[in-house]
């Protein structure tokens, strides 16, 4: 499968068009996405790390060049990051063009509580693939979202364990979560 | 032991990164402001915003490494300067008192001395609320601009710098992480914070009193003090993330301020301060991308 990065060079930052696409595609394969273009667009005008779907077929990723930068060395790339960046958002992409996962709404369209429930169910999946997933941080992410309650950790390692989740049952255990807070 | 240690020898091990400020001032990818209007990322620090766990784990990093440095800054004040009339008291011999540093109140040391006894154990808070955050010790750059301010050789100006600036910008960042862990239910790092916050009034509150006390008959020096101050806040200000607008991610702590001394019109000017501290980056920044574009075309 081929791998579009842009722009290409690179003028505010230090990262390398081929190396992002490398990363890319190695994970590409490893979710098991089919053999389509994916493009790569890289916002480096700011050094925030949002990224996003932005289109399923064909598939398009946008991501703020933050999400792909070193931690301690500013406008360096990181390897580590970008591997976990696009499994999260390419596992996201899998369910989408899995009729039978069901009808997400757009990215921008995606409750915060939601987002973050598909991000638990994405990120369970990249760790099992040998990726950095920082659980106890998508933990809090969550708990932000669902509490900090006994009900929203078990939501949580609902998801984080599951394999073949619809988008109903996310739906489900994230209301499941709120609804605890309430009670 | 030497006296003044300057920042780029503090102990740390292999887990610290520094990253110094120039270098993040430097980068034009920076985002003015006014440029976006209401940013999507950014702004102030609710769980509205779709980044702020992540921006309140930064943020609890840096107060834990600012933690550490508040502990350093206020540990090299126990040791930097004499206690008043040493020379006087039975069986006062150590370096300090030989050296040719300035004198203090001993009050003043153990005022500090209690200091390093809060900030240790906010070090260890900090520690704590970071794993609860699910963060790394070291999983974010240490910026050491803190610190520096703590590195004045004048007692009062160093107390000025670190008690009103430095422990009046933690009073700032506290509030607002207790406002966050209130607003998203975070009974633990609402409480944390807040026990904390009280600690950082009682630090302000010293500097206030020993800036009053120790320039009470040198008006000169407490102008300069107070001059000082302002420079440092200018930077703590961080280019507007400390400031009274809206989508300021870090709001001045106005009541806390109070208590802790500081009257309305100094806090009116800290926020005027603040004001064109954001105004100045987002010109350096405007810059910077001008000069990005010029080199880009120029390719």
């Amino acid at each position: 499968m081929s791998v579009t990065v842009t722009p290409d060079p690179f003028t505010l930052v230090d990262f390398d068009a081929a190396a992002i696409a490398d990363i890319a595609g190695r994970v590409w394969q490893q979710v098991g996405l089919p053999d389509v273009p994916l493009q790569v667009e890289v916002d480096e005008t700011t050094p925030l790390g949002r990224a996003w779907v932005l289109q399923a077929d064909p598939p398009v990723i946008k991501v703020e060049s933050g999400g792909l930068e070193h931690n301690h060395k500013p406008r360096q790339f990181d390897p580590d990051n970008a591997a976990e960046l696009f499994g999260r958002l390419l596992f996201r992409l899998k369910d989408r063009l899995d009729p039978a996962f069901g009808d997400p709404p757009s990215d921008d369209d995606l409750s915060l509580e939601l987002s973050a429930a598909w991000d638990a169910y994405a990120m369970g999946r990249v760790e099992r693939l040998g990726y950095k997933s920082q659980r106890p941080r998508r933990l809090y992410q969550f708990r932000v979202r669902h509490g900090f309650s006994d009900a929203a950790d078990a939501a949580f390692n609902h998801l984080w364990s599951a394999d073949s989740l619809t988008w109903a049952d996310i739906e489900k255990t994230s209301a499941e979560a709120l609804a605890a807070l309430t009670t | 032991m030497r006296k003044s240690f300057p920042a780029e020898d503090l102990a740390r091990d292999e887990r610290f990164v520094r990253v110094p400020l120039t270098a993040r001032m430097a980068d034009a990818r920076q985002v003015p402001r006014e440029a976006t209007g209401k940013r999507r990322n950014g702004g102030r620090l609710t769980p509205d915003r779709p980044d702020s766990p992540e921006a309140a784990r930064v943020l609890m990093h840096g107060i834990f490494t600012g933690e550490i440095q508040a502990l350093e800054g206020a540990g090299r004040t126990c040791w930097d300067f004499n206690v008043e009339n040493t020379a006087k008291r039975k069986g006062a011999d150590d370096d300090a008192s030989s050296s040719d540093a300035p004198e203090v109140p001993f009050a003043l040391k153990l005022d500090m001395a209690r200091q390093c006894w809060d900030e240790a154990r906010h070090t260890e808070i900090s520690i704590k609320l970071g794993e609860h955050m699910g963060t790394e010790i070291g999983e974010f750059a240490e910026a050491t601009f803190l610190y520096e301010a703590a590195c004045n050789p004048d007692p009062v100006l160093r107390l000025t710098g670190v008690n009103r600036a430095l422990e009046g910008l933690a009073i700032d960042v506290f509030n607002t992480m207790r406002e966050f862990g209130d607003v998203s239910g975070d009974p633990v790092l609402e409480f944390c914070e807040d026990w904390m916050l009280a600690d950082e009034v009682t630090h302000v509150k010293m500097g206030s009193d020993w800036l009053r006390r120790l320039t009470e008959k040198d008006p000169e020096r407490r102008e300069r003090a107070l001059e000082f101050q302002r420079v440092v806040d200018r930077l703590f200000s961080l280019g507007g993330f400390r400031g009274e607008e809206e989508d300021s991610p870090i709001r001045l702590a106005r009541r806390f301020r109070e208590l802790a001394g500081f009257d309305t019109t100094e806090i009116d000017e800290l926020a005027g301060d603040a004001l064109a501290a954001r105004q100045e980056a987002e010109e350096m920044i405007r810059q910077n991308r001008q000069a990005a574009a010029a080199a880009t075309a120029g390719q």
